[in-house]
């Protein structure tokens, strides 16, 4: 049975169109391959400094 | 699709390694492979409407690469889809942000940009579904279902819209409607896990016994039966619907209105009656305040009257001393006549019976010591010779064996000659003749007191010794 004012929680607002840019900004944009990149090139640099 | 090299930006090959800087890229390569792949099957369920699912591999692969410009790109075009427009235009922004030139994501938003009142529309749908649930979340179904079918008349396709719409059906146990929403929402997203549950629900309640018999009401309803005679004529309602087309033509506009009429009374009419009944409690609010002030300023006032008629009433009872017939102006008046009597006519006898008069009606010591002092005067001056008056009476009545009459005489001798010790003796004989043992006893003490080495003294102790022998026999 639905229970309306449970699934009524899994609604949220649409984000507005004059709200579009604090919704970008708002968002986890965090990748893997960026946490990658940034892992590599930090060791990179460990390597060189030691060099 | 191209890899490039995270550290130098070359294109990569097939080795593991940059061919260009010889970074290691295996893992990385990795990364970017599962990144395309999510986006592929992301793809396949795009293209079969699964775009509930094609969302969550899209998500996936901006997750592992969030330069992946075709996933991002894609990704709009599922949320443009689905009604989600502000989601779909800021992917497509992002997707231009990593990639500026050559990028489908730019034509997307031209697109949107250049249509005014696409780009409104947009507006007014997210404003009007945001408000839909506002109601909802106030418990203002019936306002939200309104505001609902208004955002589904601007974007059909507003998955999200359909599914709350669905639900407020669901919970008015509107089944039929609710199917028909959800319907709507499937055709859109197929793969939509909510619209699919709620579709569960709905028909279960929609029984398979329940279909058939409205299927069999239906199929009854198509048929017009009558009895003509002993027959009964069924005739299908189609046959009919011409010769009474134009009367359920005016028959269905007088249900528009009453519909109209009805919708106007349980929507608006509420609402009206809400805000009268709201400003008619204000008024009635503010009336109540303004009657609490006037009744807290009416029993002050009350109370202020009858302070006032307290200090009057107090007024009148002490001007009633003053002016009333036992007042004391009044008496000062009788004392000032009886001063004016003695020193006209030197009647001692008349001036003593006004003093007399006087001295029942007042007490002296609550008087003013002026009053005092003229009315002691006064009686100083006449006393003597009134004394000797009464004295002399009394003598006479003793004689006569009057002791009632010589007992008043020498009273009044002893008191306006107080110092008269043979006046005291007197009545004290008065007394003891008149067979007053108790009030002779206390005058010859008085006597014994009063003048101690006198011989009124000692003939005074003698009769008390006498009294008290008389007793003894």
């Amino acid at each position: 049975m639905i229970n309306f004012e449970e699934e009524l929680k899994k609604f949220h607002p649409s984000a507005e169109v004059e709200e579009i840019q604090d919704y970008i900004y708002n968002r986890n944009a965090t990748d893997i391959a960026g946490v990658f990149e940034k892992m590599f090139t930090k060791k990179e640099e460990e390597t060189e400094t030691e060099e | 699709m191209s890899m490039a090299c995270y550290q130098c930006g070359c294109q990569l090959s097939e080795q593991d390694y940059c061919t260009a800087c010889g970074a290691d890229v295996s893992l990385y390569k990795k990364i970017l492979r599962l990144s395309n792949r999510y986006y592929n099957e992301g793809l396949e369920k795009a293209t079969v409407r699964d775009l509930t699912g094609a969302v969550d591999c899209l998500e996936q692969s901006l997750k592992l690469n969030s330069r992946n410009v075709e996933a991002r790109n894609l990704l709009g075009l599922v949320y443009y889809e689905i009604g989600e427009c502000t989601a779909a235009m800021s992917e497509w922004i992002l997707s231009m942000n990593v990639e500026p030139k050559k990028n489908v994501a730019s034509d997307y938003i031209e697109r949107i940009q250049n249509n005014p009142s696409r780009y409104d529309n947009i507006r007014q749908t997210m404003k009007k579904f945001n408000q839909a649930l506002e109601y909802c979340y106030q418990g203002s179904h019936d306002l939200a279902v309104i505001q609902l079918k208004k955002v589904l008349s601007i974007s059909p396709r507003f998955v999200k819209a359909h599914l709350l719409l669905a639900l407020l059906f669901i919970d008015n146990e509107d089944w039929e409607k609710a199917r028909r929403e959800l319907t709507k929402a499937l055709n859109v997203d197929k793969g939509n896990t909510q619209a699919l549950r709620y579709m569960q629900e709905v028909d279960r309640m929609l029984a398979p016994d329940d279909i058939e018999k409205n299927d069999r009401k239906k199929k009854r309803d198509d048929t017009i039966r009558y009895q003509s005679d002993n027959e009964v004529i069924i005739q299908p309602s189609s046959l009919a619907e011409g010769t009474r087309s134009g009367f359920s033509t005016v028959l269905n506009i007088v249900i528009g209105l009453v519909i109209g009429a009805a919708a106007m009374y349980f929507l608006v009419m509420p609402t009206a009656q809400k805000e009268a009944q709201h400003d008619a409690q204000e008024r009635v609010d503010s009336i109540a305040s303004q009657l609490d002030v006037k009744t807290a300023q009416i029993q002050e006032m009350e109370s202020e009257i009858k302070s006032l008629e307290e200090a009057k009433a107090k007024l009148e009872t002490e001007l009633e001393e003053y002016v009333g017939n036992e007042g004391k102006l009044q008496v000062m008046d009788q004392l000032f006549a009886a001063a004016s009597v003695y020193l006209d006519s030197k009647d001692t006898a008349q001036t003593a019976e006004m003093l007399e008069k006087i001295s029942e009606k007042v007490k002296l010591e609550e008087t003013s010591l002026d009053y005092q002092a003229l009315y002691h005067s006064l009686l100083g001056i006449i006393g003597p010779e009134l004394a000797k008056t009464y004295f002399d009476a009394g003598k006479v009545s003793f004689q006569n064996e009057d002791f009632g009459s010589a007992v008043e005489n020498f009273q009044k001798a002893v008191y306006y000659d107080p110092g008269n010790a043979e006046a005291l003796m007197d009545l004290g004989n008065a007394y003891r003749r008149g067979e007053d043992e108790m009030n002779a006893r206390a005058t010859y003490n008085k006597v014994i007191e009063l003048f101690p080495d006198s011989e009124w003294s000692r003939k005074a102790n003698q009769w008390l010794g006498g009294m008290d022998e008389e007793m003894t026999d």
